[in-house]
C-alpha cells in the first residue's frame, strides 16, 4: 500500500502573502473564500533579474499605507507600497560606496512600524546590516512622489562584530534592542537608542569528548513580545538554544533538531511556540519552555525552508524555501492547508494581516453579528463588483499603533463597528468631524466612503490611489461629491 | 426479513426505505429507481460510503452486520410498484447490450442479474474446490476467447479499410504509467518568461553560453578498485576535457576547493561500495549545485556485446525527458559537463533518458546508410510489409552502435551550493513522505 498523507483541508481561510525571490520578484498570493480558499498568485511585481535577488525584506504592517522594505542584492534597498507595488523610495548602495560591496550583502533589513516623530507619518526608520557587521540605522521622509529625491535625516552607522560574518538580525517586538549573530559571531544585543552593546552571549562549553564546536548562528528570534531579554538561536550544527539575558551568557537550554542546519525560526505569539525550519525542508513546532517537540509539518515539503511567517490574527504559518512552494499549515493540526508553486526559490515570505476579501469580513468576525452579515451581502450587490482591496484595508485606523497590546481588543471591535459604521461614538482615536459623515452614510449605507474620507485626510498617495479606484466606480464617486 | 416500504412515488422516481432486521439505523438505505439508474444510498450518517453502495449488486448485496442477510427483499421491491419501471428497465437493456463492447456488455449483464428474482452465486461462494476451480477456468476461457474474438474483429476492420483505401480506425493508445502521470505545476512551460529568465541567472548559464569552457575533475571515494576504476576510464572517454585525480586521503571539500582554484567547471565523484560503482556525485563550480545520484545496473565497455569503440571527437548530447522545473535543472547540470559545441562529423551521441525518474546513460556511434540493400531480404521475407517498404526504398537510415558504458541514475539529493553535507542546505531530497503514488514523478 502506499503511504497516504490525509489531505483534508478545507482551504485556506482568507489571507495575503508576499513572497521574495532570487530573481527580485515580488509575487501577492491571496486567498479568498470566494474561490473555495484556493490561495492563487494575483500579481507579480518587478522584472526577472538576478542582480535584484531578495536578501532580505520587512514589511510595517499597518493600515494606512502599509509599506515593504527590500534589500536586493546590488546593495539597493527599496521601499514598496505593499498595496500596488508601487516603487516609493529607492535608497542607492552609494551611501557605503564600496567596490566590496558585492561581498558585502544586506543580511538584515527591519522596518520599523513605530513612528519616531509624530509629525509625519511619512518618515520611516530602517535598519540595516551586512555580511561584515556594518549595521546602519537611517530615517527618512518618503517623498511625496517617486520621482523626487529623499531627505535623508539622520544616519547613524556602526559595526557590530570585528570579525566573521552576521547572517541573522532581528529586532525585538518594541524596536528597542536588536541582535546579530552569524558565522563566528556570537550572539550580541545592541540598545538602539544608544547604539550600544548591552550583551554578549557565551558559547556553550567543549563536549564530554572535549570538542569544541565552533560559533555559526543561522537564525534567531526573540521569543516574547514585551520581553527583550529572551531569545532563541538557530546554529549550522542544527542545535536550538534558548539565551535569557537575565539568567546566564551560556544558553539556558539547547536541543538539536534533526541533521541539517536551522534555517529559518519564528516565535508564535503566545510566547512559548516556536516555529524550526531547517535545510532539508523539516518543519516543526517546539515547546521552548520544555524543549519538546510538540510535531512535524508533514506535506512533502522537499526543499531548505528559507523563511516562516505567522499571521498575526489567524492560526496559519507561512513557509517557503528552496523548494519554490508557498505552504500554508494549520498551526493547530499541522496539516498542509495549501501549497502554490511560485517557480522560483523563494528567500522571504510576509503576511499582509489586514486583507480581508467582503465576503469574508463579517464570516472573519464573530459569527453573532448576522445583520452586519446581511448587509455586507446587500452592499456587495449594489455595488459595482469590481473588487476593492484597499478600501477594505481602510475600515478602520489604529493610528497609534505602538499602544500595550491590550489595546488590541478594542482596535479590533472598533474595525467591526466602523465597518457598520453605525456609531459615530467611537472613541478617543477618531477625529471629531467625522460624526456627522457617518451619520449620513449609515442612512446610505455605503459605510465604506467614511473611512475612505478619514483616509484620505490621513495620507495623500492613499487617496490617489482611491481617486483611481473611485473613478471606476460611479456610485461611490457619487458619494465621495456629497462627502466634499 | 428486511422489510421495504415505498415512501414517495413520483413520475419516473420511486423512494423506498429499506431495513435490515438487525435494526440497526445506520443500515437503513435508500433505493432509488428510475428508468435509467438503480442506486443505493444510505443515509445521511454514512452518505459518504454510498459510492461503494452503489457498485455492489441488488441481489448480492452484503449486510454490514456480517450476518448473512444477502438474499435482501429483492421479491418485495418487485412486487411493489417500482417493478414496472425495474422491467422496463432491463427491456431497454437488452436492446441495446448488442453493440458495445465487451468490458461494458459484462456490466450490463450483470446489471441484468441483478434483476433476476434468484439470487446470484458468485464463485467465490462455492465451497467445493474442483467446482470452484472450474468455474474459474470457464470464466477465463470465456474471458480469451472474448478477447480474440474482438481483437479478429478489430483486424478484420483494419485490412477492409486498408483494402477500400480508407483511413484506418484510430489506433487506441495503452495505457501506461508515464501517460497516466499524475498532474504536476512544476512541469516547465515553453512560453513562460520566468523559466527563461532563471535559466539566464542561474549557475550555468556561463558554461551553456560557451563563455567558459567545461573542464570537469573526476575522482573517487578513497577506497576503489576494480569496477570503479574501470567506470573512470570510460567517463574519460566520454567527457571531453577531463582529468582524473587520485583522491588519495583529501576531503571532498579541499578538493571542491583545489578544483575552484584551477578554475575546474565541475567535479564528478563515482562512490564505490564493494569494488561496485553504486552513486555518482556531480558538483558545479564555483556555486552550482550538488546532485547525488544512485548509480545502478552499470555495464562497463569492455563487457558490452559487439560494442563499438568511440573517436575521440566531441559528442553530442541528447537529453530526454526532463520536463519539471527539477528535471529541468538536473539537465541543464548534465549539459554543463559537455562542450555546447559537438563534433558531428564524429557520429558519437551521449543519451540521458529520463524515465519515470530515472536517466538511462547510453553512449551510441551512429552511421547514415541507404536501405535498398537490405529491401530485397525483406522482400523474401515477408510478403505483407511489402507495400510499406516499397515507399521506404531509397531512405536513408541510421544505425547504431552502442559503445561506453551503460548504467541508470537516480537522483536522491539536489544540493544548493557545492558539496557540505552538514552545514547545506537542500533544493529537494527524496523523502520517503512524497512516494505517495506511483504515478508522480519529480524529473
Amino acid at each position: 500500500m502506499p503511504r497516504t498523507t490525509t489531505v483534508e483541508s478545507a482551504g485556506c481561510p482568507p489571507l495575503r502573502a508576499l513572497t521574495f525571490d532570487v530573481l527580485g520578484l515580488i509575487k501577492v498570493t491571496e486567498a479568498r473564500s470566494k474561490l473555495g480558499g484556493v490561495p492563487k498568485v494575483v500579481e507579480r511585481w518587478g522584472e526577472p533579474e538576478s542582480s535584484r535577488c531578495v536578501l532580505a525584506a520587512s514589511t510595517n504592517d499597518r493600515k494606512i499605507d502599509p509599506l515593504l522594505a527590500v534589500a536586493r542584492k546590488s546593495g539597493v534597498i527599496e521601499l514598496i507600497s505593499s498595496i500596488n507595488g508601487d516603487l516609493r523610495v529607492s535608497l542607492p548602495s552609494g551611501n557605503q560606496a564600496d567596490v566590496q560591496s558585492q561581498e558585502d550583502n544586506i543580511v538584515g533589513l527591519h522596518l520599523f512600524k513605530k513612528q519616531t516623530s509624530e509629525s509625519s507619518s511619512r518618515s520611516c526608520t530602517l535598519l540595516t546590516c551586512t555580511t561584515k557587521g556594518l549595521s546602519t540605522l537611517r530615517s527618512l521622509t518618503l517623498p511625496k512622489s517617486p520621482g523626487d529625491s529623499t531627505s535623508d535625516d539622520d544616519q547613524v552607522t556602526w559595526n557590530v562584530c570585528a570579525a566573521g560574518n552576521v547572517l541573522c538580525c532581528k529586532v525585538d517586538d518594541n524596536e528597542n534592542y536588536a541582535l546579530f549573530g552569524g558565522k563566528g559571531v556570537e550572539v550580541n544585543i545592541w540598545d538602539l537608542a544608544t547604539h550600544t552593546k548591552i550583551w554578549t552571549a557565551k558559547s556553550p562549553p567543549k563536549n564530554s569528548l572535549g570538542i569544541f564546536t565552533p560559533t555559526w548562528f543561522t537564525s534567531a528570534t526573540f521569543l516574547c513580545k514585551d520581553d527583550h531579554r529572551k531569545f532563541v538561536g538557530g546554529t549550522n550544527s542544527h542545535q536550538v538554544r534558548l539565551y535569557d539575558m537575565a539568567a546566564q551568557r551560556r544558553p539556558v537550554m539547547s536541543f538539536d533538531f534533526r541533521e541539517t542546519p536551522i534555517k529559518a525560526i519564528t516565535e508564535d505569539q503566545d510566547g512559548n511556540t516556536i516555529y524550526i525550519g531547517n535545510g532539508s525542508g523539516d518543519l516543526a513546532s517546539v515547546d521552548i519552555r520544555t524543549g519538546k517537540l510538540l510535531g512535524c509539518f508533514l506535506g512533502k515539503c522537499s526543499g531548505s525552508i528559507r523563511s516562516i511567517a505567522r499571521h498575526p490574527d489567524l492560526p496559519v504559518i507561512a513557509s517557503c524555501g528552496l523548494d519554490s512552494y508557498l505552504r500554508i499549515w494549520d498551526i493547530k493540526s499541522r496539516q498542509l492547508l495549501s501549497a502554490v508553486f511560485l517557480k522560483q526559490h523563494l528567500t522571504n515570505v510576509v503576511f499582509d494581516s489586514h486583507f480581508n476579501d467582503e465576503e469574508v469580513a463579517a464570516a472573519s468576525g464573530p459569527p453573532s453579528e448576522p445583520k452586519e452579515d446581511d448587509e455586507l451581502i446587500e452592499r456587495d450587490e449594489e455595488s459595482p463588483p469590481i473588487v476593492k482591496r484597499k478600501k477594505k484595508k481602510s475600515k478602520s485606523r489604529d493610528v497609534d499603533r505602538d499602544d500595550d497590546d491590550d489595546d488590541d481588543e478594542s482596535h479590533s471591535v472598533k474595525r467591526k463597528k466602523s465597518k457598520k459604521s453605525q456609531n459615530v461614538d467611537e472613541d478617543e482615536d477618531d477625529d471629531a468631524d467625522e460624526g456627522p459623515h457617518s451619520k449620513e452614510n449609515k442612512k446610505s449605507k455605503k459605510p465604506k466612503n467614511v473611512d475612505k474620507y478619514e483616509e484620505g485626510l490621513l495620507s495623500v498617495e492613499h487617496e490617489k490611489l482611491k481617486n483611481v479606484k473611485d473613478r471606476k466606480s460611479k456610485k461611490s464617486k457619487g458619494q465621495r461629491v456629497d462627502l466634499e | 426479513m428486511a422489510k421495504a416500504t415505498i415512501l414517495h412515488t413520483k413520475l419516473q422516481r420511486t423512494v423506498g426505505v429499506f431495513t435490515c432486521p438487525s435494526q440497526h439505523k445506520h443500515h437503513t438505505k435508500y433505493i432509488m429507481c428510475t428508468p435509467y439508474s438503480l442506486t443505493f444510498e444510505l443515509t445521511k450518517e454514512n452518505r459518504s460510503k454510498s459510492r461503494f453502495a452503489i457498485t455492489l449488486s441488488f441481489s448480492s448485496y452484503p449486510c454490514r452486520c456480517r450476518r448473512n442477510h444477502r438474499r435482501l427483499c429483492i421479491r418485495r421491491l418487485q412486487s411493489t410498484r417500482s417493478s414496472e419501471v425495474m422491467g422496463k428497465k432491463r427491456k431497454e437493456r437488452e436492446a441495446q447490450s448488442d453493440d458495445d463492447d465487451s468490458s461494458k456488455s459484462r456490466t450490463k449483464r450483470t446489471d441484468s442479474d441483478k434483476l433476476v428474482v434468484k439470487p446470484q452465486l458468485l464463485p467465490s461462494m462455492i465451497k467445493n474446490k474442483d467446482k470452484r476451480s472450474a468455474v474459474y477456468a470457464k470464466i477465463k476461457h470465456e474471458k480469451k476467447v472474448e478477447k480474440r474474438k474482438n481483437a479478429k474483429a478489430r483486424e478484420a476492420l483494419e485490412s477492409r479499410a486498408l483494402e477500400l483505401g480508407e483511413e484506418l480506425p484510430p489506433k487506441k493508445i495503452p495505457r501506461t504509467i508515464e501517460n497516466t502521470r499524475e498532474a504536476d505545476e512544476t512541469v516547465c512551460k515553453p512560453d513562460d518568461e520566468e523559466l527563461f529568465a532563471g535559466n539566464d541567472a542561474d549557475e550555468f548559464s556561463s558554461i551553456l553560453t560557451s563563455e567558459r569552457a567545461p573542464k570537469v575533475l573526476m575522482t573517487t571515494c578513497r577506497f576503489n578498485s576494480t569496477r570503479g576504476p574501470a567506470l573512470i576510464k570510460d567517463l574519460l572517454t566520454i567527457i571531453p576535457n577531463a582529468e582524473y585525480y587520485k583522491r588519495g586521503t583529501y576531503d571532498l571539500k579541499n578538493i571542491v576547493e583545489y578544483a575552484n582554484n584551477k578554475e575546474f567547471t565541475s567535479i564528478i565523484v563515482v562512490h564505490t561500495s564493494r569494488r561496485e560503482p553504486d552513486a555518482l556525485l556531480i558538483i558545479g563550480l564555483p556555486n552550482g549545485p550538488t546532485a547525488h545520484f544512485k548509480l545502478s545496473n552499470l555495464v562497463l565497455h569492455k563487457d558490452l556485446k559487439n560494442h563499438g569503440n568511440p573517436t575521440s571527437h566531441k559528442p553530442e548530447l541528447v537529453l530526454n525527458n526532463f520536463t519539471t522545473r527539477l528535471g529541468h535543472r538536473v539537465g541543464r547540470l548534465i549539459q554543463s559537463l559537455f562542450p555546447q559545441d559537438p563534433e558531428f562529423h564524429g557520429r558519437r551521441v551521449v543519451t540521458f533518458h529520463n524515465q519515470r525518474d530515472f536517466i538511462f546513460f547510453r553512449h551510441h556511434r551512429y552511421v547514415f546508410e541507404t536501405k535498398e540493400n537490405k529491401q530485397i531480404d525483406a522482400n523474401d521475407k515477408s510478403k505483407d510489409t511489402e507495400d510499406g517498404k516499397k515507399q521506404l526504398k531509397g531512405k536513408i537510415i541510421a544505425r547504431l552502435q552502442e559503445c561506453g558504458p551503460r548504467f541508470t541514475l537516480k537522483l536522491t539529493s539536489l544540493q544548493h551550493g557545492t558539496f557540505d553535507t552538514k552545514g547545506g542546505e537542500y533544493e529537494w531530497v527524496h523523502k520517503p513522505e512524497m512516494d505517495t503514488s506511483r504515478r508522480r514523478f519529480f524529473l
